[in-house]
């Protein structure tokens, strides 16, 4: 079982993901009815181009690893439509579709919880040899698989393979979950916040194998966290969400350095300065993200922004392109949207933090 | 910011060779081994370091909130008051006039059945003895100041019916009920959203300045540290490696350990580059070292350095650090 040919070319998507939406009902009362609705992820868009790392950023509840979820198909989408270099996902083969036993073949997954992640009762090499065998390799073909990735992301085969996971710390179980994603051979590799539990010496640890391994097996990369600047670091492009919708997309520099939506700006100066001779002294923004269940109407993010207008809530703003595919959802960066401040979306300060000096 | 160090005041908080030891059937745990701080009043201290480093369990012992398997000696005093000889009855008056403390998880760290306003009434009550009228009204104020919107209706909120950010300030509010002199932060914005943690930050600063409260905040994050320390003192294996005020510290770490904490925290401009990382692990600490501990991760490591414990040498009057590479000065 080697790894499966690329078919539409460098062009073409690895994922397409269309209009994906999930929504979660809340249950209760007597009779159990639906009495309100968590709009988790709505209406979110986007391509993971061949051979990128796409990072997703937002606050906890933006939907963020639910969009992760979704695109493993560890929950079907409500709405939505995901294309997998050309074959649409979870569709049957006559129908031109990817099944999704072999769409999961070339999409793996490495979570947060690198402990709850691993089953207890396997040893490590059992672990990783365990989705070569269902999906066809000899036991004895994927233990040397094991082994061999094992030697990979490196952790010695022979000090580790019979070890459980309880024997190994944070950072060697966070290698381990990293060696079975990457044990079918897959194209996609989709980490949801693997860093964010690890101390900062191992976290610079990981994210060097994660940069080695994915040149070294030609991977693509959804790279999500909440840390900005290890999302900075890794990803080619960048994807900014807010309360279950994208607020903006772009190249990294772009969105770094010349970010247009008053969230992403927000978000960007909400970093800790690094310089005690310039501290923050008034916060970018005030208030904790709103509750998904009641986002606001029109724009998601009206309520805590600096520029909000009558236009705001009454109309959700389109995505706007700002040039080199940096796209921004703010009626602030189209011309003809109706806010005072329409097509001017640079000229307007950002919501940026005082510093004294 | 209180910046000037004072030097000449009586310190706040006085820990001298603090050794904690988690003794139970299975294992035995060296946490701490042989801790010196100093804290004076009106001074932020951040006690940083990874997990396991001991900054947590130094933190509890100086409160006494540590279980009762474990041995601890050394001096502890905070406020001129030995904390080490305190009776279960001293502890509690202790606990919350002359220190307060609030954590990572305000979830757990609140009392989930009462309001808001009754677990902070509660607090003045039991240790001002006024009316139940007055800590009410004490309640509100202290919900004003944490900056929490809407205070009035907030005081009837039970702790699930609030934000993580404003669960975080009601927290802070009911330690500060009765104007501890010492404020205890183990990790409390760890937990928080980028934008809801520097809110957080910042209040905490705020607070400390107006009150005038020493703080000691623990913390794994540099840039935090960045945002509110004085003074820093870096935990490696149960001891302080280094310690200085933070400009010094974030502009030029002396021990290898500190250096390699810096060069691995990832930040703005290292696109493309290799990340520095510190090889190897932190020790399981089962035995206290005898040595330097962090010695078999060190680039620069020497004879000397396994053989026993660097003394702390002071290259500057107000850094000193647990490295046989510094040179000392005093």
């Amino acid at each position: 079982m080697e790894a499966i040919e690329d078919r539409g070319g460098p062009a073409q998507p690895l994922l397409a993901v269309k209009g994906l939406q999930k929504h979660f009902p809340i249950k209760g009362g007597l009779l159990g009815r639906t009495q309100a609705v968590v709009r988790a992820v709505d209406g979110v868009e986007f391509d993971v181009l061949k051979g990128e790392t796409l990072g997703i950023v937002g606050e906890s509840g933006c939907g963020k690893s639910t969009t992760a979820r979704l695109l493993m198909r560890l929950m079907d989408p409500d709405v939505g439509s995901m294309v997998f270099d050309g074959e649409a996902v979870g569709e049957n083969e006559q129908a031109g579709g990817l099944p999704l036993r072999d769409y999961r073949r070339q999409v793996q997954m490495v979570f947060q919880d690198s402990y709850a992640s691993l089953n207890p009762r396997l040893t490590i090499e059992e672990t990783i040899a365990f989705a070569p065998r269902i999906h066809g390799l000899s036991g004895e073909e994927a233990v040397t698989r094991a082994r061999e990735l094992l030697a990979a992301v490196g952790l010695a085969p022979a000090n580790f393979a019979r070890r459980y996971p309880h024997e190994l710390s944070g950072g060697q179980r966070q290698r381990i979950n990293i060696a079975r994603a990457l044990a079918l051979r897959p194209k996609l590799v989709i980490l949801d916040e693997p860093v964010s539990a690890l101390d900062k010496s191992v976290e610079a640890q990981v994210l060097n194998l994660l940069v080695d391994l994915k040149a070294e097996f030609g991977l693509t990369y959804v790279f999500i966290s909440h840390d900005l600047n290890v999302v900075q670091y890794i990803s080619d492009r960048v994807l900014v969400m807010y309360l279950g919708e994208v607020v903006e997309m772009g190249p990294v520099d772009a969105i770094y350095e010349r970010a247009g939506h008053p969230y992403t700006r927000a978000l960007l100066d909400s970093r800790p300065s690094m310089d005690p001779a310039f501290r923050r002294t008034r916060p970018p923004l005030t208030g904790d993200p709103p509750n998904p269940v009641n986002p606001p109407s029109g724009c998601r993010f009206r309520t805590r922004c600096p520029y909000a207008e009558g236009v705001c809530a009454e109309r959700k703003p389109v995505m706007a392109g700002l040039g080199e595919g940096h796209i921004v959802s703010c009626h602030m960066a189209s011309a003809d949207s109706g806010h005072s401040k329409a097509g001017r979306l640079y000229e307007v300060p950002p919501p940026r933090a005082e510093m004294v000096a | 910011m209180s910046a000037v160090l004072k030097p000449a005041q009586a310190p706040l908080v006085k820990l001298r060779d603090l050794n904690v030891t988690f003794v139970t059937r299975d294992r035995t745990v060296h946490a701490v081994n042989g801790v010196d701080l100093d804290v004076a009043p009106g001074e932020v201290l951040c006690i940083l370091g990874e997990s396991g480093s001991g900054k947590s369990v130094t933190l509890r012992a100086l409160m006494k909130l540590l279980p009762k398997f474990a041995r601890i000696s050394g001096t502890i005093e905070v406020a001129g008051k030995d904390v080490t000889k305190m009776s279960e009855r001293q502890l509690a008056n202790f606990r919350g006039t002359d220190v307060a403390m609030i954590f990572q998880e305000p979830m757990t760290a609140l009392d989930p059945v009462f309001t808001i306003g009754r677990q902070i009434a509660e607090t003045v009550q039991r240790h001002e003895g006024v009316s139940r009228a007055a800590a009410n009204a004490r309640a509100l104020e202290l919900l004003e100041l944490v900056q929490i919107p809407s205070a009035k209706r907030r005081l009837d909120a039970y702790p699930h019916e609030l934000s993580g950010g404003l669960r975080q300030r009601a927290m802070i509010a009911v330690a500060l009920a009765c104007r501890p002199k010492l404020l205890l932060a183990d990790e409390p914005t760890t937990a928080l959203d980028a934008t809801v943690q520097i809110q957080v930050l910042l209040l905490l600063r705020e607070l400390q300045e107006r009150l005038d409260m020493g703080v000691i905040f623990v913390t794994h994050d540099l840039g935090v540290a960045g945002e509110i320390a004085d003074r820093v003192a870096v935990m490696y294996a149960g001891r302080v490696v280094e310690e200085g005020p933070v400009a010094g510290l974030m502009a030029g770490p002396l021990h290898p350990y500190a250096q390699g904490l810096l060069g691995a925290t990832v930040h703005a401009g290292l696109r493309g580059q290799r990340l520095t990382t510190i090889p190897g692990a932190p020790p399981t600490l089962d035995v206290a070292p005898t040595n330097c501990a962090f010695s078999p991760r060190c680039q620069f490591v020497r004879g000397e350095c396994v053989e026993r414990v660097p003394s702390l040498r002071s290259p500057s009057p107000e850094r000193q650090a647990r490295c046989v590479l510094v040179q000392d000065r005093a």
